[in-house]
């Protein structure tokens, strides 16, 4: 890494008269193979990597990047951006600047045993091809005629400096699974995925975190799994209020969508408002009841081997812990340096970029629905009428984080506490307090899934976990397709 | 590592620089796009700017095969030990990969591309921040109190050369800038403005499109489920429509695509045209050639409601028996410029002609349960009205259309003559597209508060 660029941006930038500068030397190496209905597609493989500036100056925010990585290059992007935010801060009716946070000096890593750029593509597409013969014949008499089926890894590489004294070196490594799938029964066509929704597995660390999946097994028995959801003809009851157990698949990414999004602070302030969007909170609203006192929400950076895994966010905060939602009531958001210091409290270091050349902004790492005391098999014995939504496809949410829907694909109705029926296409559409305030069972089987989060202009995709146990929602009433 | 000893190459000399490197490794096939980009960005919010940001890159993309083995590569590193080093690398993955039964030779080209797509060279010196005060100002003029938005600039220089024989290069440029203006915090309105010109940039009609719309937004109501008569505007046509990437053979073959496998299908009322351009003259951005290096070119998906030509690389051309489209994408084809044609309706015509409607202004969050069908949902976003009797009345909000794209294609009643370039957070591939009126779109909301 060419730490005395990123030096040399900084001394520049403080010569220019800045009063906040930060550079960081980003490389994102990614290996992709796909398979597609038995036959390797290109692999793909890119390196991208440069060197990324922002400062302060009369408290306008500037950024910049290039790859050229040259001394008259790095000096001719301070420049320009200088010569930029000094355009700008003339007419800023609101100034930027940033909470006062410990310097640190450390290199880090995630935990890894063998390396991803030790796999070599074709070990990944033999991987990829052993998976796929579990799914070349029918399974449950449903066929799986397009099969494209992802696998690769990635390593992220980073050297940075700040003008308050920090210099971070760290790298994390990732490798994920993901596909997408066209089953066929009676003759109709449907889009799935395993895991569903398209969520990927996978985290990060060494090549082991794809190994212990053994997915060359559990891929043919998830689809195995979603065929009572594809072959499913019964319509969902619409017009009762019952209880509806969600699974993981499900309750994971509600973590994500109307908990973890709302609650970035940079959303709530309002600077996301013309991409991502904004919040239904307000920043007055911290402490605001706004589930039952079942809903325990965590976001937490320094889970091992999680995707959204790191020791230190990209303005050099030390990450930590997050209790987003505690017994129903909103006790954090998610800030960076900027709104910290606009609620007057330190940064807990969620500012990430996903490249050199991205500005790094408020992102989740891994959000998750904190593990209950119950069983999945209590939570369904006390259910005289619901439906069970173990999985979906069909997702989205408003830009104010209030009105959501997840249409599931494998769903069975209950009755007196027992799973009958699988459903088609039961619908949960509903608004983000209804949802947090009729939870009132977690059960103690908590999974995380992978994704890849979008938000920022240019688009930022990160990656995640989203996790959750098995919950269960007290008197709601669903939709149908 | 000293880098600043390495010499960056330009953009042209890395690309024959790679192609050169390849071949003495005894490759194949091979194809190197280079481009150099410079993009500049103001972003505001609440009012004010928020970050000043600019990018300059030269990015690589090289595509090689030995032996009917394929494999795909970028690198962001533009000197020569950098790119020795990556094609070294991603060569000996190729080799190592099984042989591909999709493979197909590289086509034989024998243009020399030079030229330029949409492209102002005066793009780059643009005064953003004059543009964006334009844009608030004007957006708080017609009734906004808060606005947000982006002002992007972009301008790529693209080369090529491939071992088919394809050389040379274009420029392109575009500036989108996108305002989204709050009267109140349930009331806001979305303006857009796409061009490739100085001369065609409006930032001022943007943000007053933006502020209208957020005033007249104001104290949403909601709207019960059930069918509806909607009119979209050019800006959620271009995003509920994708007719053209859908129209990409890859798509189709690997089931995530809504349309046949066969063309000359009915798919769609005979008022419908759509069509993909490699350059769509005076519009915005495009391609002169595409990544196997052979020229874009004209290609109509949809005539008069029928489905008439996918769009294709070597590879898909070849398994569909048909010729490249001049859309490659190495692995998938994909748009360059999408066109819907127009209708001969006016956006006021289709209020007259609604009795019981909805007029949607801009969504966001389109998913599909599943691809093959064209089944999704989307969330309207900003200013949306309920339309009765030919009137608007009371602006709504809370819905989402929970509809199909196929169901949707059958039961568009009314095309705008009048269109609008659209590429923003939503719409990747620029396109040109109309308002509809559609009859009897799904829509849904959430239960419960």
């Amino acid at each position: 890494m060419d730490q005395d660029l990123v030096s040399y941006a900084i001394s520049e930038a403080l010569q220019s008269g800045c009063e906040y500068a930060e550079a960081r030397y980003q490389k994102t190496s990614d290996v992709t193979c796909l398979l597609r209905n038995g036959v390797a597609e290109p692999a793909t493989m890119s390196d991208a990597e440069g060197i990324g500036v922002r400062v302060v100056y009369d408290g306008a925010l500037a950024f910049g990047a290039t790859n050229r990585l040259t001394r008259q290059e790095v000096k001719e992007i301070v420049e320009r951006i200088v010569r930029r935010a000094k355009a700008a801060s003339s007419s800023l009716k609101e100034r930027v600047a940033f909470s006062q946070e410990q310097a640190h000096v450390e290199k880090w890593s995630s935990e890894e045993s063998k390396k991803v750029e030790d796999v070599s593509v074709d070990s990944i597409i033999a991987l990829l091809k052993d998976i796929d013969r579990g799914l070349q014949s029918p399974i449950a008499g449903v066929s799986f005629p397009n099969r494209m089926l992802f696998l690769g890894w990635s390593i992220d590489e980073k050297y940075y400096e700040n003008s308050d004294g920090s210099k971070l070196q760290g790298r994390v490594p990732r490798a994920a699974y993901f596909c997408i799938l066209t089953s066929v029964y009676d003759g109709r066509p449907r889009t799935v995925s395993v895991p569903a929704g398209y969520s990927q597995l996978g985290g990060s660390g060494g090549w082991e975190v794809i190994e212990k999946l053994n997915l060359s097994e559990t891929i043919p028995a998830g689809a195995k799994e979603i065929t009572a959801g594809i072959k499913a003809t019964e319509r969902p009851p619409t017009d009762e209020v019952m209880d509806v157990i969600l699974g993981p698949n499900v309750a994971s990414l509600t973590s994500h969508e109307s908990c973890g999004h709302p609650g970035e602070a940079d959303r709530i302030l309002g600077r996301e408002g013309a991409q991502a969007g904004e919040s239904f909170l307000k920043s007055d609203k911290l402490g605001m009841q706004i589930g039952s006192p079942e809903a325990f929400v965590s976001d937490d950076p320094t889970i091992p081997h999680s995707m959204g895994f790191y020791k230190y966010d990209d303005e050099g905060v030390k990450a930590r812990k997050r209790k987003l939602i505690d017994g129903g009531r909103f006790t954090e958001f998610l800030h960076n340096r900027a709104t910290a210091k606009v609620f007057n409290i330190n940064s807990n270091g969620s500012s990430r970029a996903v490249q050199f050349d991205r500005e790094p902004i408020i992102r989740m790492a891994n959000t998750f629905i904190e593990a209950g005391d119950w069983t999945f098999e209590e939570m369904l014995s006390d259910v005289r009428r619901g439906v069970y939504i173990k999985s979906f496809m069909e997702w989205n949410i408003d830009d104010k984080r209030l009105n959501q829907r997840y249409v599931g694909l494998e769903a069975y109705l209950i009755e007196n506490g027992d799973l009958k029926e699988p459903l088609k296409d039961p619908v949960l559409e509903i608004t983000t307090p209804k949802y947090w305030g009729s939870i009132d069972a977690r059960a103690k089987d908590v999974e995380f899934l992978c994704g890849t989060c979008g938000k920022g202009d240019p688009m930022q995709g990160a990656p995640v976990f989203f996790g959750a146990p098995h919950v269960r929602l007290k008197g709601v009433r669903l939709g149908s397709r | 590592m000293i880098l600043s000893m390495q010499r960056v190459l330009s953009t042209e000399e890395i690309t024959n620089y790679a192609l050169d490197y390849s071949k003495k490794l005894g490759c194949d096939d091979v194809s190197i796009l280079g481009y150099q980009i410079d993009e500049s960005q103001v972003r505001f919010s609440n009012n004010s700017i928020t970050l000043v940001n600019n990018v300059r890159e030269i990015t690589v993309q090289v595509y090689l095969t030995k032996e009917r083995r394929r494999i795909l590569g970028s690198t962001f590193n533009p000197t020569e030990q950098g790119i020795n080093k990556f094609i070294d690398n991603i060569f000996t993955s190729c080799r190592s990969l099984p042989q591909s039964e999709h493979y197909v030779a590289l086509p034989k080209v024998d243009t020399r591309h030079d030229g330029r797509a949409n492209f102002d060279e005066r793009v780059k010196d643009a005064d953003l921040v004059g543009f964006v005060k334009q844009a608030i100002d004007s957006s708080l003029g017609s009734g906004a109190k808060r606005v947000s938005g982006s002002l992007n600039t972009s301008s790529l220089e693209a080369f090529i050369q491939t071992s088919g024989g394809a050389t040379g290069k274009y420029f392109s440029s575009e500036m989108l800038l996108n305002v989204r203006a709050f009267a109140e915090d349930n009331a806001s309105g979305h303006g857009l403005c796409c061009t490739s010109y100085v001369s065609d940039f409006d930032p001022e009609n943007a943000g007053r499109i933006a502020g209208d719309y957020a005033k007249r937004s104001k104290d949403p109501r909601t709207v019960s489920e059930g069918k509806y008569d909607v009119i979209f505007t050019p800006t959620v046509i271009a995003n509920i429509l994708p007719v053209a990437s859908s129209a990409s053979a890859f798509a189709i073959e690997s089931g995530l695509s809504f349309l046949p496998p066969e063309t000359e299908r009915e798919i769609a009322v005979k008022e419908l045209n759509v069509d993909d351009y490699g350059v769509y003259e005076g519009g915005l951005g495009g391609r002169l050639f595409d990544d196997e290096g052979l020229p874009t070119q004209h290609t109509p998906i949809v005539i008069q409601g029928i489905f008439k030509n996918m769009l294709h690389n070597s590879t898909t051309a070849k398994k569909f028996k048909s010729r490249s489209t001049g859309n490659a994408g190495i692995i998938s084809p994909f748009p360059s410029t999408v066109v819907f044609g127009e209708g001969d309706s006016s956006l006021d015509e289709m209020i007259r002609e609604t009795k019981n409607g909805i007029l949607i202004t801009n969504n966001w969050y389109t998913r599909y349960q599943n691809m093959r069908s064209g089944e999704y949902s989307t969330v309207p976003r900003d200013a949306a009205f309920r339309i009765e009797n030919g009137e608007i009345r009371e602006p709504v909000s809370g819905i989402r259309i929970s509809d199909s794209i196929p169901r949707q294609l059958s039961n568009i009643s009314l095309i705008s003559r009048e269109r609008q370039w659209i590429k923003w957070w939503e719409v990747s591939t620029p396109t040109l597209a109309p308002a509809m009126l559609i009859k009897d779109v799904q829509i849904t909301k959430a239960v419960g508060s």
